[in-house]
Parts: C-alpha cells; structure tokens; sequence
C-alpha cells in the first residue's frame, strides 16, 4: 500500500517537474499551437543521422529564423557541454540536421530550444538515435501469381519487396522487419499480416474479380518506431469461367457418389441379417432321422445305442452279411434241394410244412444283440428250430451250441408242435435252467434231438435209447466263422469221404455212431471233426465208446497244413500225443473261448 | 497490450529455436588445446555470437516492456531515464562512420566489456525483482535467461577472440563495478535501479548486437562490409 502511494507521489513529481519525453517514443511533428516554441520531433531514418524539428508556438515573435536555438548536450561521461545544433536546414524551416559525425549511437542526447537573447529554455528533449529511427519504406514491390483454386473463385499470391536503400541491411547495421498490409480496392479496412524478417510473404485466399491494394512498411526489430508505407499496387486476377463448371460437375458427381455409398451402408445396416442368410447361408447340421443332434453333441452312449439300435438299420439283411449264418445258408440248402426226398429229410422226419416254418428269430426285436443269448427265446427252441428246418433256411441263429440236456425232449416235441408256439416248450425244459449258457453236443438223436456231452445228462432216457437206434450224423456246420476254416476243412466238406478217424491229425475222431462222441473239439471255430462228418450216414459202424471228453480243448498247435492240434484232456492222452508234426513252442494258455487272429498269428509256424 | 503478446509469442518461439544453436556456441572453449582445438568454423560461431546477441537484445526489449506494464498497474508511472551510472557509456561513443572505421579487436573487446559489465547488474536484478509484489512469471524467466545468455556469450566472445586475434588478444582487465550495491529500503530508488539495468541493458544488448553483426559481415563477406 505504502509503495503504491510512493510510486504515484514519484509520478506527480515526474510529471510536474520535468515534463519529459518518455524514452519510448518520439514525438511527431504535430506542433501544438496553444504552447509555446517547442520540440515537434526528431527522427532517424537510417540510424545514421537524425533531424529535429520545432515550432514556434503561440510566440509568433519567434518565428524568425535565428529566433529559436537548437542545442544539444551528449550525455557523455567525458563532456556535458551544450552544443549547437550543427547545421540548420536552409531548405526546411525549423529543422536541425545532425549529419553522420554528430550521431552517435547508444549514446543520449538532450536537445533544448533557447532564445538566446533572452537566455529562455522553452523546450527540452533527450533520447538515444535508436529509438527514435523511422526506416524508409521497402521499395520494389510486386507480385506473381502463386495458384489459383479449382473452383476459380479465389487464388495466392507471393508479394516481394526490396528493403530500403538507406538501410544498411546489409551489414548488420540495421535489422529490419517487414508488415504487408491489403485491402480490397477502396475499402477502408486494411488486413495486416504478421512481421516478416524476410523480403517476400505470400497472400492466401485472395477473391478473383476483385481489385487489391498491398503495401508494406517495415522497423526495426525489437525496436517500435514504424516507417512510412511504400506505394501500394494494385492485384488483380481475372475469373476463368470454365473451370468453374467443371468444378461444380465434379463436385455433383463427388456427392452424389457420397450419398449412393451412405445408402448403401444404411442398407446393409438396416437388412443386416437378411443379407447374412442369403450370403452365408447357415451349415446345416448333421441329421439323423429320429435322432436329435443333440444327444450326439451330449455324448451318451447308452441312449445313443438305444436309440440306434431302434432305428431300422439292423434288418433282416444285416444276417445275410453275416459270415456264420451264410456259411450254415450254404452248406444245406444243396443238400436239401437235391434230395427233397432223401434220406436226410426222412430220417429228420422233416415235412414240407415244416420247410415254410420260419425261424422266428425275432431278429428284428433283438435290439442288435445277434449274438446274445435271448433269455425269451428258449434255446432248444432255437436249436430245434434248426434241425428240421435248417434245410433251405437261411435265417439261422449262429450260436448253434447252444443246447441243454433237454433239447432232445424239445426237438422230439417241436416236431410234432413246431409251427405253433414255441413258447410252449419253455415250461417244459426247467431242468435246464441250472446249466450253463454252453453245453456240447455230442449226438443226435434220431428223431432230431441233440444229445448233449455226458457231463450233462439229459433226463429222456428214451432218447438215448433213440439215439442208439438211429445213426444220423446231422451236420450242423459249427463252423461259426469262415475265418477260421482252414483248406482241410473245405476239402473234407467238398468230398464226400466218409470221415475215418485220422488221429494224426490231431482232430479228435467223431464217432461214426454219435453215442458219446464229441462232436465237436474245441472251440466253436474247431468244428472241424464235423466237418468228417457231414452227411450222415445210414449204417453207424460200431464206434468205440470213447471215454468221456471235456467239453473244451484248448488248441495246442498248427500243423503245415494249418490243421490245428488240439491239447486232449489228461485223460485222453492218446489221442494227441503223438503229433509227427513240428513240434511248436508251447502256446501260451489259451483263453477258453476264442481264438483271436492275433492269437492264430502266433500260432502259425 | 497487443504488442507485447507478440512479442512475447515472438520471443518465446526464437528462444526455443534458438536453445539448441545457443548452447552450441560454446562447444570449443577448450583452453587447454589451445586455440586450434577448436573444430566450429569461424563463420559459424559469428553467426551463433550474432543471434545470441540479438535474441538477448529482444529479451531485454521484452523484460523493459513487462516492468513498465507491472508499474503501470500500480498507477501510470513514467519513469525517466535515471542519472546512474548504468547508463553511462562504457565505451566511447562515435557515429557509424566511426564505428566502421574500427578494428575487429577493438569491436570484440568492446563486446566482452560490455559483457562483463552487465554480468552482475542482472544478477541483482534477479534477486530485486523476486521481492516485487505482482511481479509476472514471464517478467522473472526473462531476466534469468538473460543472465544465463549473457554468460555463455561471454564464452562465445572469448572463443572468437581467441580466434580471430590470437591467444594474446585477451585482455584480461576487469572494469571497475561501479554499480549501485546499496540496497536502499526505499522502494521508489529500488523501483527505479531496476528501471534503469533494464533500460541501460537494452541499449548496451542493441549495441552489442549491432557490433557483432559487424564483425560477422567483415569476416564473412569482406568486399561489402568494409568501409564505405
């Protein structure tokens, strides 16, 4: 606060006392005519030299020349003296020219107006050259053409000047900038553009059709004092029509084709899924009729067996494929045709009504599982089912073996009721309920029963007593899977030699008689001991009994000629003991059941 | 005021620009080497001694136009030119036919005298100007990038003195400090000190300017900087 009030006690006494010019400006030429003779400005133009000039004033007394003087002082440290102005202007009233001697740069000069007759200081002035230089205007200006716009309504120009000939620009004496300033012609409101160091500044957006005026001034740099403008030059540029159309042309075409591209993306937008379906049609999804594609995608086996099992594919047809049920198709249906009459036929006690007997096999209620056993089909049935009518079948359960101690009890009663039902017989074999799912076959009766292997005893005696009677071989061919037929096997089934028991082979011998043989060794695949025995044959040799066989044997070996070698019980040593073929390595234990190809790959020599 | 924005943006524009150019002029004053260590061509340091020399002069124009405006606020000063001994010449004053006239050694020693006179008046006007009550940041930034300028000219000027006239051009005299150290508790002398290193700065910047531009023309371009 109390510096506030210092400061503007300081500028009171300022004001009043000196009445001073302030070091930035210079004052100009305007004389003020209610004062007395004063200074009305001193000016450099080239920073070299300097003019002042004064007025007389109210004091027309003074006009005079001589009336008025024009000392200066130097604010030197070496002299204070106060000088005459060196040389009053003869040409110019009023003015004191201080020539390139007396001007000295950075150096402060006062200036006072006297009367020296009456010894009165009317005026005073102090300043330094530099401040108060005024440079000449540039000279040489002109214009060029920089480009004019596509649509011919406006154009640039380049302005170029030269800076003024007393300046020395060139020697670093003076540093100049330049202001170029326009205006439409006649107008009264001139553009300014900003300083230029250089000597040349470009004008954009400049109308065509219209006439402008350009002049340019220039200073000092870092200095205030600007100098006269130079001419001003007209800038004129014609208006080219034609390149106006043509420009109004490709702008209606731009847009247009704007426009077009902005409907089509709101269209593209707006049917956005519409436009998907029909592009990129949707992959249709696997399909299985009846089956939903989920439950594939979910993975459940169990449904997923259900539900393919119930779809038609395992039809009827799915038999014909399969190889046991071919093989047994084969073997009779010759035999069959040829002799309607023969003895086969008769001894089976077969009729032809019995030939239109279907084998309900219920393979199409048998969800696929051909090969298990259908606790609701009674196995004699099947098995019963398959004597007499096997001839000329060709829908045949594969697992012929299944049998039971009373299947001959079966096969007796389905004879005389085969058509009818065949779940009549069920309740008639409950003594088979405890046995197991596979039981040997050794004999046949004669009326068509099976026999099976003696550990089982069948409860009919009387069909023993039967069986004794007739001799018939019937020949089921067991061999379930052609895979496992080896050339012997084809042979023996073409020809028609009588089976003799050829223990070199290896193959336990059937018995001509079918009392309480095996008929089979092995396993399903051996059935190669049937295969000696595939007609059967009206007299029955006396067979010898032979001891009773295990129901299994488990393969022992494979000859060259890929017979396969059986391993007898312990109590049949004879049988296969003596194999004058290559003895091969001990197989390793064989799993009672199948012989696996992997398996029969180890066993071939 | 519209013509101190200008120059203000001016300014502060060429101070950047010239940041890099500045800091490079004092990029050889190894002594130890000697004199001909240095590898920047002697036009190129002339060239830098000049702008620096006129930025400084635009800077200092700059900084007395801000204390004016500052003072102005405070109720329309007008100061005059104080009677110090700032403004006093420090080298004998002569017309440009004069100045013409006069060898480069006595240009650059001029130079360097003036350099060195005006090293620490700014410094104390640094410091005065920080106890001002509304003083402008721009105001306090311009008078330490002056000081700082000011010292790396000083390099410069003896860089190119050593070039231009030999290791034994240097003068190693140190004029008198004849500034006003007191500090006076009055706030109007302390108002008008700072005025006046302002306003004598500015001048001696322009002279200090003009000269180098000088010297830069006759060593460059000798047929038309030389004597008229």
């Amino acid at each position: 606060m109390a510096y506030s009030l210092s400061l503007s006690l300081l500028c009171l006494g300022l004001l009043c006392g000196n009445g001073l010019v302030s070091a930035r400006g210079s004052k100009l030429f305007t004389a003020d005519p209610s004062r007395g003779p004063h200074f009305t400005g001193c000016r450099s133009r080239e920073q070299e030299t300097f003019r002042c000039w004064w007025s007389a004033g109210t004091f027309q007394n003074l006009t005079e020349p001589g009336a008025l003087r024009v000392f200066y002082q130097t604010k030197n440290a070496l002299s204070s003296e106060w000088k005459e102005c060196p040389d009053y202007t003869h040409t110019v009233e009023n003015e004191c020219y201080f020539n390139k001697t007396f001007t000295h740069i950075w150096t402060s000069y006062c200036i006072q107006l006297r009367s020296v007759p009456q010894n009165i200081t009317y005026d005073e002035a102090c300043f330094t050259v530099e401040n108060i230089v005024h440079p000449d205007p540039p000279i040489g200006l002109n214009w060029t053409l920089l480009n004019v716009s596509l649509s011919g309504l406006h154009f640039d120009i380049l302005v170029r000047w030269a800076p003024p000939p007393s300046a020395d620009v060139q020697t670093g004496w003076m540093s100049l900038v330049y202001q170029v300033q326009y205006r439409v012609r006649n107008n009264s409101q001139w553009e300014m553009l900003d300083l230029e160091s250089g000597t040349q500044q470009s004008i954009y957006g400049l109308h065509t059709d219209k006439e402008y005026e350009v002049r340019v001034r220039c200073k000092m740099s870092a200095f205030d004092n600007f100098g006269e403008f130079s001419d001003s030059i007209i800038v004129h540029v014609a208006q080219i029509a034609s390149k106006e159309s043509t420009f109004l042309t490709t702008l209606v075409l731009i847009f247009g084709v704007i426009g077009v591209v902005i409907l089509l993306i709101l269209l593209i937008f707006s049917q956005q899924q519409r436009l998907m379906v029909i592009f990129l049609p949707p992959i249709p999804a696997p399909k299985i009729k009846g089956i939903d594609p989920e439950l594939l995608k979910n993975g459940k086996l169990d449904q997923l067996n259900s539900l393919l099992s119930s779809q038609d594919m395992y039809k009827p047809d799915f038999y014909h494929e399969d190889p046991w049920v071919e093989f047994i198709q084969l073997d009779l249906d010759d035999p069959a045709e040829k002799n309607s009459g023969s003895d086969t036929q008769h001894l089976l006690g077969l009729s032809h009504s019995d030939s239109s007997r279907v084998l309900n096999f219920k393979s199409d209620d048998d969800s696929g599982r051909a090969s298990c056993y259908d606790p609701e089909t009674p196995d004699p049935e099947d098995l019963a089912s398959l004597l007499p009518g096997h001839s000329g079948r060709g829908e045949q359960h594969p697992l012929v073996s299944r049998s039971s101690s009373s299947i001959p009890d079966l096969g007796v009663q389905q004879t005389s009721e085969v058509v009818e039902t065949p779940i009549q017989t069920q309740p008639a074999v409950p003594s088979w309920v405890n046995m197991d799912f596979y039981a040997q076959v050794s004999d046949f009766t004669p009326a068509g029963g099976v026999v099976l292997s003696p550990g089982q005893l069948n409860n009919s005696p009387e069909k023993k007593k039967e069986e004794e009677n007739e001799k018939k071989k019937i020949q089921l061919q067991l061999l379930s899977d052609g895979a496992y037929t080896s050339e012997n096997m084809a042979r023996q089934l073409s020809s028609d030699v009588p089976p003799s028991p050829s223990p070199e082979q290896g193959y336990q011998s059937l018995p001509t008689q079918a009392v309480e043989g095996n008929l089979w060794n092995g396993e399903y695949l051996v059935s190669a001991s049937d295969s000696q025995t595939p007609y059967l044959l009206p007299e029955a040799p006396p067979v010898p009994i032979l001891p009773p066989v295990s129901d299994y044997t488990v393969v022992q070996e494979v000859d060259a000629q890929h017979s396969l070698l059986l391993n007898p019980p312990s109590s049949q040593p004879t049988v296969c003991s003596h194999s004058p073929n290559k003895h091969l390595p001990a197989l390793p234990t064989m799993p009672m059941g199948y012989l696996t190809p992997d398996l029969l790959g180890n066993l071939t020599p | 005021m519209k013509k101190t924005t200008v120059l203000q943006v001016c300014v502060a524009f060429v101070l950047c620009s010239l940041q890099a150019v500045i800091a490079s002029a004092v990029d050889c004053p190894d002594q130890e080497t000697g004199g001909t260590s240095c590898t920047i061509s002697l036009e190129k340091l002339l060239e830098r001694a000049a702008q620096h020399a006129e930025l400084i002069y635009r800077v200092s124009e700059e900084s007395k136009l801000l204390f004016e405006e500052m003072l102005v606020s405070f109720g329309g000063v007008n100061l005059y030119v104080p009677s110090g001994t700032m403004c006093a010449p420090k080298t004998v004053s002569m017309s440009k036919s004069e100045i013409q006239q006069i060898s480069d050694k006595w240009i650059l020693h001029s130079v360097l005298i003036l350099i060195q006179f005006w090293t620490n008046p700014l410094a104390d006007l640094q410091a005065s100007l920080e106890n001002y009550e509304n003083v402008s940041s721009a105001l306090l930034n311009r008078s330490k990038w002056m000081s700082s300028k000011l010292t790396s000219l000083e390099q410069g000027v003896v860089v190119l003195i050593r070039q231009i006239l030999g290791d034994g051009g240097l003068l190693l005299e140190v004029p008198e400090e004849t500034s006003d150290h007191a500090v006076s508790s009055d706030m109007l002398e302390t108002v008008r000190r700072d005025y006046s290193v302002l306003y004598c700065f500015r001048k001696d910047a322009h002279k200090i300017e003009t000269f180098l531009k000088l010297l830069k023309c006759r060593q460059i371009d000798k047929e038309n900087c030389s004597f008229f």
